[in-house]
């Protein structure tokens, strides 16, 4: 029986996100925009939709005049990281 | 990159390609601050050498306290410009950095109140040779942690110069002025050398990228 897949997850840009910041302590949106490639409101998108699942931590500060959003992954998207690996394993194993 | 759904396979290729790209976080630049603090100690001792024998007046040996003064003006300096992306490694060196400065702060009270308690005078000729072992220990840390053979052994030359400071207190001999200018030179080996390397590495790499 193979065991579901978090949708959360299953899809590229979320999934790319959160493999970005379970391997950095922290990183901000112009990291994450340039090594997704993506577009700024898709990206923006996305990682509210991470936060509002408590996946991640999104702070939203300013530095001199400009914002800056820094995300990082909490506990809980660590753990729903670590099932959906498993849950991959399954799949391909 | 688009929001659209990933098969297994794809998946997996996806987190593996994030996570290694995430890794190489080397930087232009990422040596900077070793040469601010290399470059700000060497003239200062120069600086200090050349006022102390010039005047004949020891009052500017106080001015060793614009390292104090430093710290506080780099962190704001890091404040205004933080990094995009914090690595674990990153974490790790900055932590090492806050142990290192408390036992900067901690080594100059306990240093002042036990002299000015037993002796009733403050001369800080010991932080000299301290500072050395607190410092290469810093940076050989911060290298093995980058990986950076360099920034690993050349604090050596500062721990010889700091053990050759404390055996010539410990034999009765006077510190000299002198010593300000083996201050200097011994940041010359253990930050200005490996951070002109680490920075040379970086561009290397960015421009590999």
């Amino acid at each position: 029986m193979f065991k579901e897949l978090d949708p959360l997850l299953h899809s590229q840009l979320r999934l790319a996100v959160m493999s970005i910041l379970l391997s950095v302590e922290e990183a901000d949106f112009v990291y994450l925009k340039e090594k997704t490639q993506a577009t700024a409101g898709n990206l923006s998108v996305q990682i509210d939709k991470l936060s509002e699942a408590g996946y991640i931590e999104v702070e939203k500060s300013f530095v001199g005049k400009k914002p800056r959003t820094t995300c990082r992954i909490t506990p809980t998207g660590r753990q729903a990281f670590e099932n959906y690996v498993n849950a991959l394993k399954g799949y391909i194993g | 990159m688009e929001e659209r759904t990933l098969n297994e396979k794809e998946s997996l290729a996806l987190i593996t390609q994030m996570i290694s790209s995430s890794k190489k976080n080397m930087e232009i630049g990422q040596g900077n601050y070793m040469l601010i603090w290399g470059y700000f100690t060497t003239t200062l001792s120069i600086i200090l050498f050349a006022l102390v024998n010039l005047t004949h007046n020891f009052i500017w040996s106080w001015g060793w306290m614009l390292m104090f003064v430093m710290w506080p003006i780099m962190s704001y300096r890091q404040r205004q410009k933080p990094p995009r992306v914090v690595t674990y490694t990153d974490k790790v060196i900055s932590q090492v950095w806050q142990v290192m400065g408390w036992m900067f702060i901690v080594t100059f009270l306990t240093i002042g109140i036990i002299e000015f308690s037993f002796a009733r005078y403050i001369d800080f000729i010991l932080m000299l040779p301290l500072s050395l072992i607190y410092c290469g220990i810093g940076v050989s840390i911060t290298g093995i942690i980058i990986q950076e053979r360099w920034m690993t052994y050349t604090p050596l030359i500062a721990f010889i110069i700091a053990i050759y400071m404390l055996t010539m207190l410990m034999i009765g001999e006077k510190a000299t002025t002198l010593w300000y200018l083996y201050f200097g030179l011994s940041f010359v080996f253990m930050m200005i050398i490996p951070g002109h390397i680490v920075n040379h590495k970086a561009k290397k790499q960015c421009l590999k990228n």
